[in-house]
């Protein structure tokens, strides 16, 4: 049995120690948070009140700009988080390009990031079920072979669409004056990041089923070429969120949620 | 030797606020947009986003992960110096905001960062400083006796002792920009309708503090604002109108801020009260005005509020005028240049601002450049008067108004 997309004990890397990779990525992302929003809690519940001590001052104030009229694009929670968190009309109405090259990656991004979820999920479940003695009574699609497979379409797909998003994103950084001589290493770390994971995912993905994008690395290299990619997805995905501009997956939702979005 | 004290405070932000820092994605949208930016020649420590860079930066070297395990990081006096000339080289216009992809209030980020410098010392910028000092003694900035608001009133117009509707001038309009106060009351007298004034009672609406971060200083703002609804409420008004965009931003948003209270009255600008009773075909027009306008939007009353559409209705509705749009309006229009103090503090980037709206007009080949602002218009005028745009007049809807229903405002008094 193979867990984690490929990683065996054939490279002396176990299971536990997986796990343990995960639980300390997760650790460092809880930290960080936790640091943020201290932060962000330093500030006040209310204009030109003193400034909080309290970790609550941020969602308390965010409780009550979301519950106060808003004199421009008034809206509700769900418009806002349909059309500006999920749909990004706002990115839209500026730049269609950079919203296509935005919603590809986030689209993308998250769908990959799901189904690697749901992956996970259903390879724990069916180990314990195997310790157990039960797993024969799961449904037919939680076996991690069938559920693989079935995810092999859509995984194709979404990493094609996540693809088309990073190279719109590096070609505009390297090749559009403007934002080239704006870029600071800020930005450059997130989309080196992004361009890693899905390269790296690419290649992992084609030296385990032969495809072009393996360029022909010998089948026994998939189990290390997929331990990179998740690790590095564990890096960028999850630990170093809170520290760099990834915190923006975070803050902007919630920047859009405090003002009501709108257009 | 005891730890290092961070150079920053939290001091007037709020939690959301330290949170909007880092929702900042850096597209640079903002940067096309800023008057302010574009009038400096470009001077990237305007960029709106290379200041929410700057306070993050900041915070994280006050209170981010390294500050927390080695201790804070010093910001040298020089750089937060270079910080308050940057951030008051801003007019709050809300352009930034508009277009921000996050949706950042950037208005009140950039006052919470003024606030927050004028608290420990650093801000305000220049002749702005002196805006505390006038309008607690003298109860408006330009230094004149609170009796002249208005005492220059020519005997005709008919100011009622209560009223359920009361006009609240405004200092720039009641102690500069005359016509536009005279305007107002003789329109308001010949559609007959009653309406009292605070006089010498009124005080400062507290927008050149709030602006400029000086609001909280002896709770000058919160008072003034205290002082001037219990003054309203005396009065009896159930509906106050304004024909300054500043002082009704400030009414509707800040005084129920600065109060904690909802507001006992109505607030109306001008230009919505007259689209009303237009729509029902109460005001008479007497005169055809033929000539080509054009209409700028003051933030304080666009962008701010929302309020677009009804001095273009005023206006579609004079009778000769030829309404024309300039290219960047509504909420993408173009700031005049004056507000969040940089009129005062920084008159040559104010100057620089207005010349390029002033241009955006002559493009329309308009012959008058409208606004529903007297601030607006006075720093119009002085950029048409700085590229020497003689043959474009400025002039305000309600002056526009007054001249089509037939009333003469040559007799107006001299500042």
């Amino acid at each position: 049995m193979e867990y984690f997309a490929g990683v065996s004990d054939a490279l002396r890397v176990t299971f536990v120690q997986m796990m343990l990779l995960s639980i300390i990525a997760i650790g460092i992302f809880i930290i960080g948070m936790y640091i943020n929003l201290k932060k962000w809690s330093m500030g006040s519940t209310g204009y030109g009140q003193p400034p909080s001590k309290s970790i609550w001052a941020f969602p308390k104030m965010l409780m009550y700009q979301m519950s106060q009229h808003a004199h421009v694009h008034n809206q509700s929670v769900i418009e806002t988080i349909v059309l500006d968190i999920l749909f990004q009309r706002r990115i839209l109405k500026r730049s269609p390009l950079r919203w296509f090259m935005h919603f590809t990656i986030f689209v993308g991004w998250m769908t990959l990031f799901a189904m690697s979820g749901a992956m996970f999920f259903v390879e724990m479940t069916h180990m314990i079920a195997e310790r157990l003695e039960f797993a024969e009574v799961l449904p037919w699609f939680m076996d991690p072979v069938i559920f693989r497979q079935l995810l092999s379409v859509p995984n194709d797909i979404f990493s094609y669409i996540l693809l088309t998003g990073v190279i719109i994103a590096i070609f505009r950084r390297l090749f559009v004056a403007k934002v080239r001589e704006s870029t600071i290493a800020y930005d450059s770390v997130l989309i080196i990041g992004l361009a890693v994971i899905t390269i790296t995912g690419f290649i992992a993905d084609g030296i385990r089923t032969g495809r072009f994008w393996g360029f022909g690395i010998d089948y026994q290299y998939a189990p290390p070429a997929a331990l990179f990619h998740v690790v590095i997805s564990l890096l960028f995905c999850i630990a170093y969120i809170p520290f760099s501009k990834y915190i923006h997956i975070i803050a902007i939702p919630l920047a859009l949620l405090a003002n009501k979005g709108g257009e | 030797m005891g730890k290092r004290q961070p150079s920053i405070t939290t001091e007037n932000f709020t939690a959301v606020q330290l949170m909007e820092l880092d929702s900042c994605s850096r597209c640079g949208e903002c940067v096309n947009w800023c008057p302010t930016y574009d009038a400096s020649g470009k001077n990237p420590g305007l960029a709106p986003r290379d200041k929410i860079l700057r306070w993050r930066e900041f915070m994280n070297k006050s209170y981010g992960l390294r500050a927390r395990l080695f201790g804070p990081k010093e910001i040298p006096l020089a750089e937060l110096e270079q910080f308050k000339n940057d951030v008051y080289g801003c007019t709050t216009c809300g352009m930034c905001a508009t277009v921000c992809e996050s949706a950042i209030n950037t208005v009140e980020l950039w006052e919470s960062m003024r606030a927050n410098l004028v608290k420990s010392g650093i801000g305000p910028y220049g002749k702005q400083g002196m805006f505390l000092k006038l309008i607690g003694e003298y109860k408006n900035p330009y230094m004149a006796d609170n009796k002249d608001r208005t005492n220059w009133f020519p005997p005709d117009i008919k100011i009622e002792d209560e009223a359920e509707i009361l006009y609240f001038g405004g200092c720039t309009a009641e102690l500069r920009q005359r016509k536009l106060a005279l305007a107002t009351a003789r329109v308001l007298n010949k559609l007959g309708i009653k309406f009292t004034m605070l006089g010498e009672d009124e005080i400062c609406c507290g927008s050149a503090l709030i602006r400029t971060g000086q609001y909280f200083i002896n709770d000058t703002a919160k008072k003034n604002a205290q002082k001037n609804i219990e003054n309203i409420k005396a009065k009896g008004a159930k509906t106050v109108l304004y024909a300054c965009a500043g002082c009704y931003r400030a009414s509707l948003i800040d005084w129920p801020r600065l109060t904690g209270q909802e507001l006992p009255f109505k607030v109306v600008h001008v230009t919505e009260f007259l689209q009303d009773l237009i729509k029902k075909g109460e005001i008479k027009w007497e005169k055809s005005i033929n000539k080509k306008v054009t209409y700028h939007d003051p933030c304080h009353l666009g962008r701010h509020v929302g309020v677009f559409e009804p001095p273009r209705a005023v206006l579609e509705s004079i009778p000769g005028i030829e309404f024309v749009e300039m290219e960047r309006i509504k909420e993408n229009q173009r700031c005049c240049g004056a507000g969040g103090g940089v009129k005062a503090g920084i008159p040559d980037l104010a100057l620089g601002v207005a010349s390029t709206r002033v241009e955006d007009a002559l493009a329309t080949n308009a012959d008058i450049l409208s606004s529903a602002c007297p601030f607006c218009k006075r720093n119009l005028s002085d950029g048409r008067d700085a590229i020497g745009a003689k043959e474009l007049e400025v002039e305000d809807v309600i002056v526009l108004v007054a001249e089509a229903m037939g009333i003469d405002l040559s007799d107006t008094p001299a500042e």
